[in-house]
């Protein structure tokens, strides 16, 4: 048994000691990752030849040199707002639209569009603006003789898109960024209007081939709705560049060197983590019931703990399997469930598993049952691992990657389609940044090469997967997670900062009314996106009736789960669209603010948009630096487990290496977890971008102290979903 | 409320100095279309657009009961002779989709007249300066009936007045209304201006014809003949020749007059915004009735003049070739390429009148 004090102490020390700190010391000719759209499972775009690095570092010169001149030249041709001419005769007209083709006649309201034209000395002067109506035609009204005058050379018509805000002192400040420039011949311009017809842009498009609603990105480099901010970009790089020539060493230890690599020095190339830091100094601790019931509790996992209908103080952790899913016959993922009792502390303490599903290569019976309680020596050591893995592939999956990421992006993209003048603008923009990047990179290299390759789910399944997982995500009357008692942290720091949210969220609603009132529209067509787009609800698509016994009770296990789990209400009416029953509920109903129930609309949307910040920033983050704790020690836990050889399949001992992840699959997964946790970048409270309200960082660090008894240090809450 | 600008002898000149530039430029770019319409069109004597049409000659009288401000040209009960000219504008073949016109010379003389006036079909123009003009003439791009694709495309009122414009399938030139568009000077007996406005309908209250029931933006630039056509090339000429010698035409002849005022808004001289018909109503001008067709040769020859106007009556002038008013300052400056093709005609003799042919959708 382990002294409670000393295992306080070690734990302490360890988390302290393994702590990401961000050290690399970036210098000429070294070794350098190209950027965050450069990653490669095998090998990522590196710069190491040094006559390469000196050719990348003249480009740099280059880059400077073209910068300073762009700023020089705005310096000297500024584009001043005034307008020029008097006698408004003249009008550009058109249509904006959206050019998917599902999309084509849905109008681009409230964009901002300008009229320039530059003299022959390259001055640029204003001839009008405006912005496009709700129907997405605009006018400019311009004077026709300050558009013709002899000393233009050209007139173009520019469309300018919303792109982020940032904060000076306390005020805020929205940036637009030109979109689409389209030039007229001044000899066209003749009086009366010019019609520029529809413009169609491709702004915000929804992706049709995905399962889920995803946003396209032709070229993440050149052709993206959106770009990282170039400090992330920084960061990136240097956190990575290290993990990545340890990776790189491997895959060559293993291609020309392989007897020089063993699963141990591989986990030492890595920087330690807290499980192998514990186990250094406490051997065992980790693997012991005691160490389950704190992680499930209040580590990665944070697990839902749904209570035993017979057995008070009982609970059960379930994490499901393959289920239906489309899978692979080398991986085991069968359905783990986890019964705990409350030992008197209050800390959950694992009794009793049961494992759902095949657990070798031999038996593929999908309802098969194996049950292991703690008095099963061994085994019981060796079925928590599989529940461990399980646990963690299905947070990985399911909570982190559909639960955050992708629930994140479905807002995201209603957002930048359609919120622009309305105030929530600026609340939601700064959190729902970036995420659709980084969704993008994960969907090559996270679902395509890397889960497919060391977890039981093919590509197809992890899609039908993530689909089924978001279709149980809602803002309606979503609340964070209860607490089971005083050392349930996790879900007491959780509590406290939706608090905090709650009510930033609303005093920025309340300070901003009328405003909002004002584009209310803006807020219906975002709700309209986000339902018209949203999945269906788990299993609403589906005859129930036409599964098989086992089958149906094992769906209807995992919605009643689910439902808690992800504190989606089911007893909230939901809309039918396209014959599908939607998962996301909507906002609002009516182009204008409804007078009559304006209490109800507000409170919905305050609602809305806690939720959907709690989950880009707190949500997120939690999965995301606790991944190394967890899945930094690739015999402790891993994406999966394979069945290997023997009868006896996974129920096995760590030592044996044929049922965890090959050598060169256990660097990439340690790979993986290092970037996933230690490149995070725009931390609430240090406001990197400059874009998160003050307001907000102010309030969280009113509670600094109570998050930090919480075991929960605010500065390292991200602003949004960027990794 | 504070001026814009301050005022200085500096901004005085500038000023005059660019509305000086804007006339010459507005001058010179009418003798130059002018010159380039001679030469171009006129020696071969072929008219700038309305070729195809058909004149005769008759009376007009001056209403009796004229309720209009007193005017030196336009005096109650009085008579002139005059010649009619209705034409289908540009192409050679009256069953195609075109503007339909109406011109009027208050003399029974091919060129000479005091008053000479031109109406085209509809209420609203397809261009509505010199610079417009100019633009719709260069882009033309016709082949086989389709045209002006871009004109369309790029300026949706110019679209507008094609639609709306344009009558395909009247029975008659007769029974279809004729509008100015643009305003002509009123100047009263005592020197007060107005402006005005000319109409051009039937005597009796008879339905107008050729109006496209269904106009659309897609179709504007295609002036074809419709599939399976059964009405010849020269339909229109022929029903009005027949209608002639048999019982006449009478029209009237109508007018929207409003008071100038020294601060006007330039759009009341856009000929794409028609006057508000309750608060500038049509008032009986004159009738008249046309008796007699004049044989093709003497119709080719009969032409009309903005110049042709009393001092009382005239153009409004023009500042520049952006105003709205600089339509018809180009139209009554093109006096010379008329003169040109008159010539033409004398040594080239005129051209040969329009063959009942299946030669369709040309120009």
């Amino acid at each position: 048994m382990y002294q409670p004090d000393k295992v306080e102490k070690v734990c302490k020390e360890c988390e302290e000691k393994t702590k990401i700190v961000y050290g690399y010391n970036d210098s000429f000719f070294k070794p350098k990752l190209k950027g965050i759209n450069f990653l490669q499972l095998g090998r990522s775009s590196m710069i190491t030849n040094p006559i390469t690095i000196t050719i990348e570092f003249l480009y740099l010169v280059y880059s400077k040199i073209r910068n300073a001149y762009q700023a020089l030249m705005k310096f000297l041709f500024p584009r001043r707002e005034k307008i020029m001419g008097h006698n408004k005769n003249t009008q550009v007209v058109g249509n904006i639209t959206f050019a998917r083709k599902a999309d084509i006649h849905v109008p681009l309201h409230n964009m901002r569009c300008e009229l320039w034209t530059r003299s022959w000395w390259f001055s640029w002067r204003k001839l009008g603006d405006c912005t496009s109506q709700r129907d997405g035609s605009f006018v400019i009204e311009f004077d026709l003789r300050a558009a013709r005058r002899f000393t233009n050379r050209a007139i173009q018509f520019e469309i300018h898109q919303h792109t982020h805000v940032y904060y000076k002192d306390t005020s805020v400040h929205p940036v637009y960024e030109l979109f689409k420039t389209i030039k007229i011949p001044k000899k066209d311009i003749i009086g009366m209007q010019y019609s520029l017809h529809t413009i169609q842009l491709f702004y915000w498009e929804y992706r049709d081939d995905a399962p889920v609603p995803r946003v396209v990105i032709k070229d993440h480099d050149k052709d993206a709705p959106q770009y990282y901010a170039q400090g992330r970009q920084d960061a990136f790089i240097e956190q990575v560049t290290p993990i990545e020539l340890t990776k790189i060493k491997h895959m060559e230890q293993l291609a020309f060197a392989p007897e020089t690599i063993t699963m141990e020095s591989l986990q030492n190339d890595y920087p330690e983590n807290l499980t192998r830091c514990i186990e250094r100094e406490l051997p065992g601790y980790t693997r012991s019931d005691e160490w389950m019931g704190k992680r499930m509790m209040n580590g990665m996992n944070r697990a839902y703990f749904e209570p035993d209908e017979n057995d008070k103080d009982c609970y059960w952790v379930k994490y499901y399997g393959v289920c239906r899913y489309a899978h692979n016959e080398k991986f085991a993922l069968p359905t783990a469930k986890m019964k705990f009792r409350l030992r008197e502390d209050g800390l959950p303490m694992p009794i009793h598993l049961v494992l759902i599903g095949p657990i070798n290569a031999f038996n593929k019976d999908p309802f098969q049952e194996h049950v292991f309680t703690s008095d099963d020596g061994d085994d019981w050591q060796h079925a928590k691992r599989v529940f461990r893995v399980n646990g963690s592939f299905t947070t990985e999956l399911d909570e982190h990657f559909t639960g955050t990421h992708l629930n994140t992006e479905q807002y995201a993209i209603a957002a930048y389609r359609n919120l622009r003048l309305n105030p929530i603008a600026t609340l939601l923009q700064p959190h729902l940044k970036e995420v659709v990047l980084i969704n993008h990179s994960a969907d090559q290299l996270l679902l395509s090469e890397f889960i497919p390759n060391v977890t039981a789910l093919t590509p197809d399944g992890i899609n039908q997967r993530t689909r089924d997982v978001l279709g149980m995500q809602d803002w309606a009357n979503w609340q964070p997670m209860e607490p089971l008692n005083e050392i349930h942290t996790a879900a007491r720091a959780e509590q406290l900062f939706w608090d905090v949210l709650h009510k930033f969220v609303g005093e920025f609603i309340q300070d901003n009314l009328a405003e909002i009132r004002a584009h209310w529209f803006e807020i219906h067509r975002f709700s309209e996106d986000l339902v018209n787009h949203a999945v269906p609800v788990f299993l609403s698509d589906i005859d129930m009736s036409e599964l098989p016994d086992e089958q149906r009770e094992l769906a209807e296990d995992r919605f009643d789960y689910y439902s808690k789990q992800y504190c989606f209400d089911t007893t909230v009416t939901r809309e039918t669209r396209d014959g599908e029953l939607k998962a996301v509920s909507p906002i609002t109903h009516s182009d204008d603010f409804d007078e009559d129930n304006a209490d109800d609309e507000i409170a919905r949307l305050h609602h809305a948009c806690t939720y959907m910040i709690m989950v880009a920033t707190y949500l997120h983050t939690w999965i995301n630096e606790h991944q190394y704790e967890q899945l930094g020690e690739v015999l402790y836990s891993c994406g999966g487990l394979r069945f290997g050889d023997k009868e006896r399949g996974v129920i096995a001992p760590e030592s044996d290496l044929s049922i965890s992840p090959g050598l060169a699959r256990a660097s990439q997964g340690l790979w993986f977890g290092n970037i996933l946790s230690r490149t995070e970048y725009g931390f609430i409270t240090a406001n990197n971008e400059n874009d998160v309200n003050p307001k907000l960082i102010e309030m969280l660090l009113e509670k600094e102290e109570e998050f930090k008894a919480l075991n929960v240090d605010v500065h390292s809450i991200e602003s949004r979903t960027n990794i | 409320m504070k001026p814009e600008k301050k005022f200085s002898m500096y901004r005085v000149f500038i000023n005059w100095l660019k509305s000086t530039w804007d006339k010459f430029y507005l001058w010179f770019f009418c003798r130059f279309f002018t010159f380039f319409i001679a030469i171009a069109l006129g020696l071969r004597g072929i008219r700038m657009s309305h070729n195809n049409g058909i004149a005769g000659k008759g009376r007009l009288k001056i209403v009796d009961d004229l309720d209009l401000p007193n005017n030196d040209f336009f005096k109650p009960g009085h008579e002139f002779n005059i010649r009619v000219r209705h034409a289908s504008a540009t192409f050679l073949d009256d069953a195609m989709k075109v503007i339909r016109s109406c011109s009027i010379k208050f003399s029974d003389h091919h060129f000479n007249s005091p008053f000479d006036i031109q109406l085209n079909s509809g209420n609203f123009g397809v261009f509505w300066s010199a610079i417009s003009f100019w633009k719709f003439a260069s882009s033309r791009a016709e082949k086989w009936g389709v045209d002006w694709v871009k004109y369309n495309h790029d300026y949706p009122q110019g679209s507008k007045g094609a639609q709306l414009g344009v009558r395909r399938h009247a029975t008659s030139f007769h029974n279809v209304r004729y509008y100015s568009q643009s305003p002509y000077l009123f100047i009263t007996t005592e020197g007060i201006k107005y402006y005005c406005k000319y109409k051009v309908r039937p005597f009796e209250d008879v339905a107008e014809t050729g109006i496209d029931p269904n106009p659309s933006v897609i179709d504007a630039c295609n002036q074809r003949i419709l599939p399976h056509e059964t009405r010849g090339r020269n339909f229109l000429k022929d029903e009005y020749e027949d209608r002639i010698n048999r019982e006449g035409a009478k029209y009237r002849l109508q007018i929207q007059i409003r008071m100038a005022s020294d601060d006007e808004d330039p759009e009341i001289f856009n000929n794409m915004t028609p006057w508000d018909e309750e608060r500038f109503p049509w008032k009986e001008l004159a009738e008249f009735e046309v008796s007699e067709v004049l044989d093709w040769d003497e119709s080719c020859r009969t032409t009309f003049s903005l110049k042709h106007m009393p001092k009382s009556l005239g153009i409004i002038p023009a500042k520049s070739v952006y105003d709205y008013n600089s339509m018809n300052y180009m139209r009554a400056n093109t006096e010379f390429a008329r003169k040109v093709r008159l010539f033409a005609y004398r040594v080239f003799g005129p051209p040969k009148p329009i063959p009942d042919d299946d030669n369709r959708n040309v120009t």
